[in-house]
């Protein structure tokens, strides 16, 4: 084994050192101390961040492991997010009740986080297809991970339904692309498409029954029945873990299949339609029902949705900007919708509620808090100077450029339905007041991970919609790894 | 046609008359049983491929585990082993109007594949598939990779399970 | 190839040619011969399985100081015969309740998981059923056929007993099914082979009998077939004293004969795998070349020592509590297992074309020393908690005087 074979893969196998770690140290640690694994997580993800980006950059894109993995930037790019999307997560998880004292919260998170970086890297069906199930089963079981919870328990069971039931039918499409082209590698599948071993309706078809489980995992509208639930129900770090560094997978999965292996010989024009209506769909969707929701919880629920629409009109653009503003917006909504759950989970675990019409008065009970939620939802509602404003500048810009003008118009009218109820939270946290209640006498007291986690992100969420260029280039770089 | 065909035909008439009844039937033991049936059947379809290693495990896996599984879990958990509710509910229509549509697609799509009829090339003589298997799962230069992460998902799965149902309600 | 130095495929090719006579085709021909040569097969099994439930009764009666049956025949051999008319005209009894097809196809296919059992048993060089390249796998898979027929019989039978015998006996089928893969895995990586032939002949010319490289895999293998079996120490399934026979208590008759049949069938089954495994198969110095029926003997002769010993520990060894059988199977004998199979594979790395006696010398070395650290462990562990009883023991006492 070379040394770039082993760079390769020198995330995955610190994220498994640690998590042996934990697994061992454990034990050992009383009842109270147990909340410390937190901290080792935190800490040993950082380390790995560290680590990684000083040892484990890749050069040249290659190939290793037999063509099981790609090592390039794009992979590299996708698996720092998602590793420092969990370190944020375990942060979060650290004070949850019943979940932040369990050695085995942190190991699932990190099993899963294994599981998203080799998704990111994958460049094989069999590899992927592995990686989406270590993805996925440990989510299933965090998202119920509060047993004695019916909610939980419900959230945890809807995904497990919806995740077997629409992996089976892209593995049916994976084991067909196999049966038609006699590989399981991607670019060797990109070879057989290119010399049209395969036919244009086969390939379609194909692609509908892989797009089933991709569509599932971002939560694409046809597909996207069990997210509501499942973050209403799931413990609110997972759920921000879900709706972030899950989602970001799925779509770093979408882009590398799509981009690379159906590609060719005329083929990307009819799937980008279809991702094109998808897209519009669920955009629209996404908006118009987060609109009338009650829980915070399920509205963010489905902006997500919506989000997933926004960032779908960059992989349609079906070009290099596409890409780089794909990259780019998943690096702003990671940042920005971790926040937003993480100021969720904070004000849960002192309201014990998550009801829209319970965060009056959020802004005199805690100022802090109230403007970290500020940042994070104008954020989200793609407000200058936040990072969510220049990541949808660049998507429509990208769908404008691939002369797709009617996307970029139905998404700037979706970005203005959503500002909507954006601004109809921050109107209740900022100008309703609790009713016959001194406010000062319920105040909102951060533990320090999440105070330290609120900071990161909130900072992160401004930083990018300053300072963009760095961000820009590095997803340039990694979508040039595509084309 | 050859004795190949006849073990095929009859293997996939098990397997589908099998599977029907394991929805269709009221009696939950039984539909396990039937789902015995369905599986071996597939066992048997491997078999005819040549494929020694994936008909064994077949056998081992999903009839010596997870039917045991099923029963085991079906007999500790139920008083009653037969289903009483009603067997179609409303959606039965549109149900049945999707499934004939995603028949219709994939026996369009496998119809437009120009292998369809295309007869199976024989193995090379002294082709022994276990040891290319074998020799597959532990090589760089093939799937060592998914082999391992395999490991780790069914490590993450026995916590998960075990913490699941380990936690006292 | 003459009638005089393989027999049995000189008359498969004399049919074949027979029946291609006939003007039946080729392939038709052959399906038929092989239908005929599986039958021959069964029914040699069938035979072996009379004999068997002689020796059986003869056997158990000299460990329990008896006679055994001695009225019917020299040494009372044809009493097998005998029981085989009782139990056809006993009658048939079907209980209330029963779910009367899983209840009768549960018999027959405990029956056949033995009998599938006999198409990888190679009796001789030249008289075996079939050369499967993944024959161990096969074995077990024949095996959890088994535990699918016990769970039928057992819950089918619409009787708590039968239901408790059946689950216990599922219960410890499955848990001590992973020894056994795994001490069946220690041969494979010997001879780097599944199949069982080319196991056979490993342990012929230039090398060694198994086990004596790997005695604990032999120990390990035969406990867990034990185990599989069902039988004493390990018969909870059936504890006449708690649940009165267990998954069979319903089945009357030839049902009850078939399950008594397959179990018997089942021991000597074992024993010759204990034998093809470890123990050099039909082999013994070179006598087997003589002629297919000499090694034919000499395979069924160590089957039947094989039998011998399980039958010896069935009648010697009450029988242990289910959690202490559960707990011995995961707790001890599945990790010593691994280890075992963990240092033969490096071993058998390392030793990769040394001499044979020097690769079987290291191999029972790192055994004895492995099975050394075992005993050394258990000792240290049973001592520990002896300490931890003791102040227990004394409280208990004052406790008695006060």
């Amino acid at each position: 084994m070379n040394p770039t074979t082993f760079a390769a893969i020198l995330p995955e196998v610190l994220l498994l050192v640690l998590g042996i770690l934990i697994l061992v140290v454990e034990p050992f640690w009383k009842e109270k101390d147990r909340r410390n694994t937190g901290w080792l997580t935190f800490g040993g993800l950082l380390a790995i961040l560290v680590v990684s980006l000083l040892a484990g950059r890749p050069g040249e894109p290659t190939s290793v492991f037999g063509g099981t993995i790609r090592f390039d930037w794009l992979g590299f790019f996708f698996k720092m997010l998602f590793i420092f999307a969990a370190a944020m997560t375990s942060l979060f998880m650290m004070d949850v009740e019943k979940l932040g004292r369990r050695g085995e919260s942190y190991l699932l998170l990190l099993a899963s986080t294994l599981g998203m970086n080799l998704m990111a890297s994958a460049s094989d069906l069999v590899m992927l297809y592995l990686a989406i199930e270590t993805t996925s089963i440990p989510l299933y079981v965090l998202s119920g991970f509060i047993v004695d919870d019916e909610k939980s328990t419900e959230s945890g069971f809807k995904y497990l339904l919806f995740g077997a039931m629409t992996s089976a039918v892209m593995l049916y499409g994976f084991s067909l692309l196999f049966g038609f082209t006699g590989t399981t590698n991607l670019y060797e599948i990109a070879a057989a498409v290119a010399g049209a071993q395969v036919s244009t309706v086969t390939a379609l078809g194909v692609i509908a029954l892989v797009l089933v489980g991709i569509g599932f995992k971002v939560s694409l509208v046809p597909f996207h029945f069990w997210a509501p639930d499942t973050y209403e129900g799931a413990p609110t770090p997972v759920a921000g873990f879900l709706s972030t560094a899950s989602k970001a997978a799925g779509f770093a999965v979408l882009v590398r299949l799509f981009f690379i292996a159906f590609a060719k010989n005329g083929l990307a024009p009819d799937w980008t339609t279809g991702l094109a209506a998808l897209a519009t769909l669920t955009m629209t969707l996404g908006n118009l029902v987060a609109m009338t929701q009650t829980n915070i919880k399920r509205l963010l629920a489905y902006s997500s949705i919506a989000h997933a629409g926004y960032v779908m009109i960059g992989v349609v653009a079906f070009s290099n900007l596409g890409v780089t503003s794909v990259v780019f917006y998943l690096i702003a909504y990671i940042l920005t919708n971790l926040a937003a759950f993480g100021i969720v989970a904070v004000f849960s675990r002192v309201a014990g509620s998550d009801k829209i019409s319970d965060y009056a008065g959020l802004s005199r009970r805690s100022p802090w808090l109230a403007m970290a939620m500020l940042v994070a939802f104008l954020s989200l509602a793609g407000m200058p100077p936040f990072g969510g404003f220049v990541a949808k500048v660049f998507v429509f810009a990208a769908a404008v450029k691939s002369d797709l003008v009617w996307l970029a118009v139905v998404g700037v009218i979706n970005s203005i339905l959503g500002v909507y109820y954006y601004l109809t939270v921050l109107k209740v946290v900022y100008l309703y007041r609790m009713e016959g209640e001194a406010e000062e006498s319920h105040p909102i007291p951060l533990t320090r991970p999440y105070g330290i986690a609120l900071v990161v992100l909130s900072l992160g969420v401004l930083l990018i919609g300053t300072l963009f260029a760095p961000w820009f280039s590095a997803s340039g770089a990694a979508a040039l790894n595509l084309f | 046609m050859t004795a190949i065909q006849i073990i095929f035909i009859l293997s996939a008439l098990v397997i589908l008359g099998a599977a029907v009844m394991v929805v269709s039937t009221r009696n939950l033991v039984h539909a396990a049983l039937y789902l015995v049936a369905t599986l071996f059947g597939v066992a048997v379809l491997y078999a005819i491929l040549d494929a020694t290693f994936l008909t064994v495990v077949q056998v081992v896996v999903y009839i010596g585990a997870i039917a045991i599984l099923f029963i085991f879990a079906i007999m500790l958990t139920r008083r009653e082993m037969r289903d009483q509710g009603e067997q179609l509910n409303k959606g039965w229509g549109a149900a049945a109007l999707i499934g004939l549509l995603t028949f219709g697609g994939l026996f369009m799509l496998l119809n437009n594949w120009r292998g369809v009829n295309a007869t199976a090339a024989a193995l090379p003589s002294g082709f022994d598939g276990v040891v290319e298997l074998g020799t597959a799962l532990v090589s760089t230069d093939a799937f060592v990779l998914p082999f391992e992460v395999a490991s780790v998902l069914l490590l993450a799965a026995l916590i998960g399970a075990v913490y699941v149902a380990g936690t006292k309600k | 190839m003459t009638f005089w130095s393989d027999p049995i495929n000189f008359v498969a090719q004399w049919l074949r040619d027979v029946f291609t006579g006939w003007g039946w085709n080729p392939g038709l021909a052959n399906a038929i011969t092989l239908l005929l040569g599986a039958l021959v097969l069964i029914l040699f099994a069938m035979l072996l399985d009379i004999f068997l439930v002689w020796v059986e009764r003869k056997v158990v009666a000299r460990f329990q100081d008896r006679l055994g049956p001695n009225r019917i025949g020299p040494f009372g051999i044809f009493q097998p015969f005998a029981d085989i008319v009782k139990l056809i005209i006993k009658e048939d009894i079907t209980p209330a309740g029963a779910d009367k097809l899983v209840y009768n196809l549960a018999p027959i296919l405990s029956l056949t998981s033995v009998l599938l059992l006999w198409a990888i048993l190679p009796l001789a060089a030249t008289i075996y059923g079939t050369d499967l390249n993944v024959a161990l796998l096969y074995l077990v898979a024949a095996g959890s056929l088994g535990t699918l027929s016990i769970i039928m019989a057992g819950w089918s039978s619409n009787n708590k007993y039968a239901l408790l015998g059946a689950f216990r006996m599922v219960a410890a089928m499955v848990s001590y099914e992973i020894p056994m893969v795994v001490a069946l895995l220690i041969p494979t990586i010997i001879t780097g082979s599944m199949s069982v032939k080319e196991i056979t002949l490993a342990q012929g010319d230039g090398g060694v009998w198994f086990f004596i490289a790997a005695p604990l895999a032999t120990v390990i293998f035969l406990i867990s077939a034990i185990a599989e079996l069902g039988r004493s120490p390990f018969d909870l399934n059936e504890a006449e004293s708690e649940i009165v026979a267990g998954f069979h208590i319903e089945y009357t008759g030839m049902k009850f004969g078939l399950f008594y049949a397959g179990e018997l069938l089942h021991a000597f089954t074992f024993g010759g795998f204990l034998a093809i495994l470890f123990f050099g198969g039909y082999r013994f110095f070179g006598l087997e070349n003589l002629h297919p029926f000499v090694g034919a003997i000499i395979f069924l002769v160590k089957a039947l020592i094989g039998y011998w010993v399980i039958m010896w520990v069935k009648y010697t060894v009450p029988r242990i509590r289910i959690d202490h059988m559960l707990g011995f199977n995961w707790k001890f004998l599945t990790p010593l297992s691994l280890v075992v199979l963990m240092v033969t594979a490096v071993l058998n790395q390392v030793l990769a074309g040394t001499e044979t006696w020097v690769y079987a010398l290291v191999m029972f070395l790192a055994n004895v020393v492995i099975g050394w650290l075992t005993l050394e462990a258990l000792r240290a562990y049973s001592r520990s908690q002896r300490k931890a009883e003791e102040p227990a023991v004394e409280s208990v006492a004052q406790a008695a005087q006060h």
